[in-house]
């Protein structure tokens, strides 16, 4: 097989040489497939379904925030800036943006931070109503934000915070903790506790163990995590809406529902107010997919 | 590794369940409407939420500016809130504090605020104001209706809608079809126009979000019964009109889009502004979306068709309006910009601006109500005496929940066959006749 390989590459090589060579690689037509794999359309022919059903609503709005008004078009051209341009500037999207930005920011921070230590003292430390606690912050995702507006209105009144972002923040925060506790808790217990024993034999503090030692390990985690707290406080409609009576503190989804009226709707600027609304949201995914996917099924299995 | 609890682990633990507890606990405090409010010195800031926030944030941008060049010592802090969830806004500040000083109330929630005690009456204020008398009659009695407290009025209303039957005159003329101003002829050209196969429809019907009123309106429309109720039973569910919504659900995928059983008003207005359909029933609010789709030459709106008896019947419109807060701190102030948006002027401005009928009958003789023609026509025939109007119960504090939430699954499954119109009709009439014997065993009515 050999020889006739060599004759049939034109190598000219004897037939002793071609002997003592090493056994050439198989030859391959295109990539091999075992027995028990499915033919590659049984995956593409689904996944591409899925992603015409996907997309299609995607392609659909930046259709019309891109294509002049009253065009019928269903291809993006000729292109229009139009839209962007009324959202961004006489809408007041640029404020609604920064806005949204830091209430993302914070509460990701804030969730990140504090779902760190409550994750820890869960993983690391026994205590008599662990379980219950346990079940508590289990039990407080069955409860809708909704429920809780009055109550946190008249907290926030109290506290003089109302038309403040510190009010999104906060109840963003609170509602995201008890699901990023219980991720990076099961983060931390993956983490084996030996590992924080020999930082402490080496002298290490609680503290400088855990960050030296631990926190490296948990990026996946914190990543997700973080990411989870960003995106669900960058959508989040209700407590922007309720907490802020400013127009200049409003956020990007409070702002998007201004676009639709009572009888009347501006569907390029909604369009275009849906893509400004979607950027930072697309950036962050694009960019953590892999650790987000990776901290998601590492944190899910472990209790 | 197991850690006991330390004592400062304790002392953490004790001030944050006293922290959540005090928390909690303030609220436990007022009751948000903010009791009774001052009249305060005519001077300094109020705040005024728009109702409609977004759409009409131009306008109203304009008016405050006026109204703060005419009244220098008074700032106003405008706030615009998505239509959608400005009941629930206001729900929320009437049960946990914050209410504006001056805020746009639509008659369809207006009880609802009422009952809440959050609106302070301003039939008084009225009467010793420049808006005395300048109000259009009807809208003042649909208001004091809506308020549901007898002669008492609680907002001052700005402007009013009206159903209008929108139509491509390009595809009637094409189809050498003749203006749909009788039922007949709707439903005439809601077959003609359609051609399936090639997704041309004649008509697209509202299943979704906000279909209760039209629906009702097609049913008094044909039925040609002028009055909601007979004694202190509807006559919603009287067979004259279970007939007539039959017929008009009877055009769901015959001569309408399928994907119509979801339409809330903003995807009927999209699809009839971008597709080739030939009716669209949807108020005078969506002119300019159409304008600015189709171009001035390509449809038309005209009001509801006439029935088998020779007169137009249809339900009435919501009014809107501009309500004062019982908190407010400032009424001077707050009744001042509320008179100079309901002037003559102010009012025109708005009112050209959402193609809606003004409340202030000088700026309902404006030049440009005429210039614009659905408009026109909507005015024209609620003044002519051409129509009969069918009031809706909207001073029933449940209106909301029966004619939304309770109510719109039921006609999807209406307009699927899974229900009949006689079903569906008892059901709301059942709903609604419960809903007025609960009102009036409240004193009212």
């Amino acid at each position: 097989m050999t020889a006739a390989l060599a004759t049939h590459r034109g190598d000219g090589l004897p037939g002793a040489l071609a002997h003592d060579a090493p056994p050439p690689a198989p030859v391959r037509r295109g990539r091999e497939r075992s027995f028990d794999e499915p033919p590659r359309w049984q995956i593409y022919l689904p996944l591409g379904i899925y992603l015409v059903f996907t997309l299609v609503p995607f392609y659909w709005m930046f259709l019309f925030a891109v294509r002049p008004a009253g065009s019928t078009s269903l291809v993006p051209w000729p292109m229009t800036g139009e839209h962007f341009s009324k959202v961004w500037n006489e809408r007041s999207f640029a404020l609604f943006f920064q806005n949204s930005m830091i209430v993302g920011v914070c509460t990701l921070l804030a969730t990140t931070l504090v779902a760190l230590a409550g994750g820890y003292a869960l993983a690391r430390f026994d205590f008599k109503i662990k379980n219950l606690f346990m079940l508590a912050l289990l039990c407080s995702q069955f409860i809708p934000g909704a429920l809780m507006l009055v109550p946190l209105f008249e907290i926030f009144k109290n506290l003089q915070m109302i038309n403040s972002l510190g009010s999104v923040i906060i109840a963003e925060t609170v509602f995201q903790l008890p699901l990023s506790i219980i991720l990076i808790s099961g983060f931390i217990k993956n983490v084996p506790v030996t590992l924080e024993e020999a930082a402490w034999v080496d002298g290490c503090s609680r503290f400088h163990a855990f960050r030296a030692v631990v926190l490296p390990l948990l990026r996946p985690g914190l990543i997700a995590v973080g990411s989870f707290a960003f995106v669900h406080s960058w959508n989040h409609f209700l407590f922007a809406l309720m907490f802020l009576s400013e127009q200049d503190k409003q956020t990007i989804p409070v702002g998007l529902n201004t676009l639709i009226g009572a009888d009347s709707v501006d569907l390029g600027a909604l369009a275009a107010g849906g893509v400004i609304a979607a950027v930072p949201v697309v950036i962050v995914f694009a960019f953590i997919q892999k650790w987000l996917i990776t901290g998601f099924s590492a944190g899910a299995v472990k209790g | 590794m197991k850690n006991s609890k330390t004592y400062r682990g304790r002392t953490v633990a004790t001030v944050s369940v006293a922290a959540v507890l005090a928390l909690t606990a303030t609220a436990c405090g007022d009751d948000g409407s903010g009791g009774s409010g001052t009249e305060g010195s005519g001077k300094g800031e109020i705040t005024f939420w728009d109702n409609n926030g977004g759409p009409r944030t131009a306008v109203w941008t304009e008016i405050i500016k006026d109204f703060e060049a005419k009244n220098p010592d008074i700032k106003v802090k405008y706030v615009p809130i998505p239509i959608a969830d400005v009941q629930s806004k206001y729900d929320t500040a009437i049960a946990g504090g914050g209410l504006p000083d001056v805020g746009g109330v639509g008659t369809a929630y207006l009880s609802n605020m009422v009952s809440q005690e959050a609106l302070e009456p301003v039939g008084d204020r009225i009467k010793d104001s420049a808006l005395n008398g300048k109000l259009v009659e009807a809208m003042v009695e649909s208001v004091k209706d809506a308020g549901g407290r007898g002669e008492e009025i609680y907002s001052v209303p700005t402007s009013a809608n009206n159903g209008a039957l929108w139509y491509r005159t390009d595809l009637f003329e094409a189809a050498g079809l003749d203006t749909p101003d009788t039922w007949a002829k709707f439903y005439e050209a809601a077959d003609k126009l359609t051609d399936a196969d090639n997704n041309k429809f004649g008509f697209t019907i509202r299943g979704g979000a906000g279909s209760i009123a039209p629906a009702i309106d097609a049913a008094y429309g044909q039925s040609g019964i002028t009055d909601f109720w007979d004694g202190d039973r509807t006559t919603l569910n009287d067979p004259k009109n279970v007939a007539a919504l039959e017929k008009y659900t009877a055009l769901f995928k015959k001569t309408t889009p399928a994907a119509d059983v979801n339409n809330d008003f903003t995807k009927m207005v999209a699809q009839w502004d971008t597709g080739t359909i030939g009716m669209l029933s949807h108020n005078l609010g969506s002119y300019q979306d159409h304008l600015k789709a189709l171009g001035k030459d390509k449809f038309a709106g005209i009001p509801n068709p006439i029935g088998d008896g020779g007169t137009r019947v249809q339900v009435s419109n919501p009014v809107d309006g501009l309500g004062l807060f019982k908190s407010s701190e400032n009424k001077t102030a707050a009744w001042k910009f509320i008179e100079f948006a309901a002037s003559h002027a102010s009012n025109s401005k708005w009112n050209e601006s959402a193609g809606a009928i003004p409340a202030n009958t000088e700026a309902a003789r404006d030049p440009w109500i005429s210039a614009t023609e659905p408009t026109a026509l909507a005015a024209k025939s609620l003044t002519d005496g051409s129509t009969k109007i069918v009031e809706l119960p909207y001073y029933l504090p449940d209106w909301n929940n029966i004619s939304k939430a309770d109510n719109e699954p039921e006609f999807q499954k209406l307009l699927l066959g899974k229900v009949t119109a006689k079903a569906f009709l008892d059901k709301l009439a059942g709903e609604l006749n419960a809903a007025q014997a609960e009102w009036k065993e409240r004193g009212n009515g």
